[in-house]
């Protein structure tokens, strides 16, 4: 009986093998259906563009919307009185208006505006729209998110004036030499004003719960349904002025999805024709058929922010110090870790491609990795290696300097952690500590006891204003957002020159004085420009990338071509 | 003690557990010096007055004991504050998340407990034979296999190489949700008529609710098996079969009850378990819940929500333990009368 039992044992262990193998090449033979060569696969929803990303949505009311996630369904829905077009960021293309002009004192613009152009609710769009559009801005203040300041640093309630049904006069309160091109951020949408009336009208310091959940515009999409954390989907407005001939999507999803595993798979079968995918994981896609990965450049900058008031560190107040640690970055491999080569060098403050880009040095980066270079300037400067730790001599006597960074950023990990081992090369004690956001953000704010911090800046809009100013002004002209403690009255005089004219002769000319100054005392390590990439499929046509306005989905289509 | 007596003395319980819970929470979340409003306001593009209003809406330029108090009286009077990141009423979001979150938990549970039950008794009753080898392996492999691991693969598998089944989500892409009575998708397009939904909504649950039920099949399947084990070899067993009872009769009307008991706790555990939110499950296969979005909420430091969410938790913990204790004494009469 046994010898039977132990039989019937291995028979049953070599019958569950049997049929683990036969499930095995069962499901290994019944694969996706790849197609031949030559073939290509069938396009999924092709009147649907589906995009899959990461970060919901916050509101979908352009005068409180300050996120890339509530902005770019906005500006799918909306328009603006002037544009970009394609890839093209140097051209201000007519939108809701259609000429403009402005005064010799840069302080007066008048637009003509487009004529039998309709919200999507039918309601006709004209000049009062645009006046009550702005007002709003500015009665409502961006409870939310504070980007009324957009508005706010040119423009107040008595700025727009109804000239005619289509014709805006704007006056100034400051000749702002960015003005025309902040009008295409999402902040200066038109809405359609007998339908905010209807909804809640405007409440000074308050959100209109309505207009966050409810869009209305003259743009080619209008809101389908928006499920929180899920999708946004737009269909296309039949009112849209710039019509529907030609090929255009019918309709517009914009998933959310936090896996990037399920996004690449997503991407893979064709269920998403553009998805968000981490540098990290380009690989996985890279060579794949019917898959495009193409980098774009972006505004995008990350650097090394450099606290000229460390309560721990006086020595970071000198600017040869400074100029000392922006030699000792290694920005190339840096790029080619922490980004896998998917990003470049920039010069300044003000990133390559955003104009005035080239009063930066011609748009040469200024420091390069040069450790020699750095041991130079610190000898020069006093800074000598005089302080003994475990048979080591160090600078500083002894100072360790503490570089800060988000905790699960792991670039800014991998560029803290090579950044700390040259600085060791140079004799230079240090530290990397990192910390939640919110940490970061009361440490920098509010106390004086951090050193060096990385840190990133994203457009708001394009010119150079939008960067140079925050970063390199002071304090005392409303600059210094990130509370370098940096100070030259010389460079603010020169910012501030920038800002207020529409000369492009002057402006060129006041923040290259301001560049040539500030570069030798750094407060700032420039290390890299991002790339944009987000893989698409092949049979999307007619996509391009824009650094300010990053998607339009009207001008695409899917086919093959 | 009566039943309903026992009931309202549980649920009374719950006012210091969430006090104790909120306490805790609390403490931990703030005592950490950090900046949260200017976080939410948008970091270095924070504008001052944004922040300030945060700072005062957050009550965060109070000392921490009075934070709290104000905090506990806005729970008094249901309401959770504002979630940041979602830019909502936290409440919003735990009224939309839960009822994704508890959908995908009756499934997986309606997965476990049937196959994780029969399949326990049968391996109990044909101990040592093929069948009992095969069901092991199965709760073997079921709590040794990390969830991530499968939700992954079987992604991969049924997903993108034979593409029978969806990749993510709770719905077909751009398909609008059945209004919302319950906020359970299958049970809205039922009530509701909608029957494109109903499939739609019935599909995308195969996937996440099998690879969130197999693990707790798995604990069910072997807890069964060893309750039945111990019951079978009773005296009261064995003299049922002296009687001439039907083995079918004695399995399912004598053992199977009394083993069900230890079933029971550990079902009702779990059940409380998932509906805290099965993060992984959730984040894989984007299925908007309470795990994603509690996830987030701690990594964005978004207080609100995570006190929303910590209490909201210890309620389901709370009541699921009630629920076991008062299954207990609709099966075990000893219980009821007290002798147990």
């Amino acid at each position: 009986m046994r010898s039977f039992e132990m039989k019937n044992k291995k028979a049953g262990v070599l019958a569950i093998f049997m049929c683990v193998m036969l499930i095995t090449i069962g499901l290994s033979g019944c694969t996706q259906e790849q197609p031949q060569n030559g073939e290509k696969p069938e396009i999924k929803n092709p009147t649907t563009i589906v995009r899959y990303d990461i970060g919901d949505a916050k509101t979908l009311d352009p005068a409180d919307a300050y996120d890339t996630g509530s902005s770019e369904p906005i500006f799918q829905i909306y328009d603006t009185l002037v544009t970009y077009k394609g890839n093209d960021t140097k051209t201000f293309y007519p939108c809701l208006a259609t000429e403009w002009s402005v005064s010799n004192d840069s302080l007066t613009w008048n637009f003509k505006l487009r004529q039998n152009v309709k919200f999507s609710n039918g309601n006709a769009f004209t000049a009062e729209d645009v006046e009550y559009s702005f007002d709003r801005v500015l009665i409502m203040d961006a409870p939310e998110s504070g980007v009324s300041w957009i508005l706010a640093q040119c423009m107040d309630t008595n700025s727009t004036t109804v000239i005619n049904d289509y014709e805006v006069e704007i006056k100034l309160t400051e000749p702002y030499g960015g003005f025309l091109a902040l009008l295409p951020y999402t902040v200066a949408a038109i809405v359609d004003k007998d339908y905010v009336e209807d909804h809640g009208g405007v409440v000074a310091g308050e959100e209109n719960e309505w207009m966050k959940l409810n869009p209305m515009g003259t743009g080619p999409y209008m809101l389908d349904h928006w499920t929180r954390a899920t999708e946004i989907v737009l269909n296309r407005n039949p009112n849209y002025w710039g019509g529907w001939e030609g090929k255009h999507p019918e309709k517009v999803v914009i998933k959310y999805a936090d896996e990037p595993a399920t996004r690449i798979l997503a991407l893979k079968n064709g269920d998403a024709d553009f998805t968000y995918i981490p540098y990290a994981n380009l690989e996985d896609i890279q060579g794949e058929e019917h898959i495009v990965v193409h980098p774009f450049d972006s505004y995008d900058i990350n650097m090394v922010v450099i606290n000229t008031k460390a309560s721990n560190n006086q020595y970071l107040a000198d600017g040869e110090v400074r100029k000392a640690l922006s030699y000792a970055f290694d920005y190339e491999t840096a790029i080619d870790t922490a980004w896998n080569g998917y990003a470049s060098r920039y010069a300044g403050a003000i990133p390559n491609g955003m104009p005035y880009f080239d009063t930066q040095n011609n748009g040469v980066p200024f420091y390069n990795y040069d450790l020699a270079m750095a041991e130079q300037i610190l000898d020069a400067a006093g800074y000598t290696k005089s302080y003994e730790f475990d048979d080591v001599f160090y600078r500083f006597n002894g100072t360790t300097i503490r570089i800060f960074y988000n905790a699960g950023n792991s670039e800014r990990e991998m560029m803290a952690m090579m950044f700390r081992s040259a600085l060791d090369e140079i004799g230079i004690l240090s530290s990397i500590i990192a910390e939640g956001w919110p940490q970061l953000l009361h440490r920098m704010y509010t106390t004086d006891d951090w050193d060096l911090m990385f840190i990133g800046w994203g457009p708001d809009y394009n010119d150079p204003d939008d960067y140079i100013f925050p970063f390199i002004a002071s304090a005392d002209v409303n600059g210094d957002t990130y509370n370098t403690g940096y100070k030259n009255e010389t460079v603010d005089e020169k910012l501030l020159e920038g800002k207020y004219s529409a000369d492009p002769v002057v402006r060129a000319a006041a923040y290259k004085t301001a560049y040539d100054i500030y570069i030798q005392e750094p407060p700032f390590i420039f290390i890299q420009q991002r790339q944009y990439i987000r893989p698409w499929r092949d049979w999307v046509q007619n996509y391009s990338y824009n650094p300010v306005r990053e998607w339009y989905f009207y001008d695409y289509y899917k086919a093959y071509e | 003690m009566k039943t309903w007596e026992f009931i309202v003395r549980r649920l009374l319980l719950l006012i210091p557990v969430i006090l104790g819970v909120t306490i805790i929470t609390f403490t931990v979340s703030h005592v950490i010096p950090a900046d949260p409003a200017r976080a939410f306001a948008g970091g270095p593009k924070a504008q001052p007055e944004v922040i300030e209003r945060i700072t005062k809406e957050l009550h965060l330029d109070e000392p921490i004991w009075i934070q709290y108090f104000y905090y506990l009286n806005d729970i008094i009077h249901f309401n959770f504050g504002k979630s940041y990141l979602e830019s909502r009423p936290v409440s919003d979001s735990l009224a939309q998340y839960f009822p994704a979150t508890l959908e995908l938990t009756i499934f997986a549970m309606v997965i476990a407990i049937p196959l994780g039950i029969v399949g326990g008794i049968i391996s109990a009753i044909r101990r040592n034979k093929l069948s009992d080898h095969i069901t092991r392996i199965i709760a073997i492999i079921g709590y040794s296999l990390p969830i991530f691991w499968l939700a992954l693969m079987l992604q991969y598998v049924f997903a993108y190489q034979i593409p029978i089944l969806p990749l993510e989500g709770r719905l077909a892409i751009a398909m609008n949700a059945p209004s919302t009575i319950t906020g359970l998708y299958v049970m809205d397009s039922i009530l509701t008529g909608n029957l494109t939904t109903l499939g739609s909504s019935l599909y995308h649950l195969i996937l996440p609710s099998f690879t969130l039920g197999f693990a707790t099949l798995a604990l069910i399947l072997r807890m069964t098996r060893s309750s039945m084990l111990e019951v079978m070899g009773m005296d009261y067993i064995r003299t049922g079969r002296a009687k001439g009872l039907s083995e079918r009769t004695i399995i399912y009307k004598h053992a199977l009850r009394n083993a069900l008991i230890p079933t029971i706790t550990v079902t009702g555990l779990a059940f409380g378990g998932l509906l805290g939110g099965a993060v992984l499950t959730e984040t894989i296969f984007n299925w908007p819940g309470m795990g994603r979005f509690a996830a987030e909420a701690v990594l964005g430091f978004d207080f609100n929500a995570v006190m929303g969410f910590t209490i909201l938790v210890a309620i389901i913990y709370v009541v699921a333990n009630l629920i076991v204790d008062v299954l207990y004494a609709v099966i075990d009469p000893r219980v009821r009368l007290g002798g147990g």
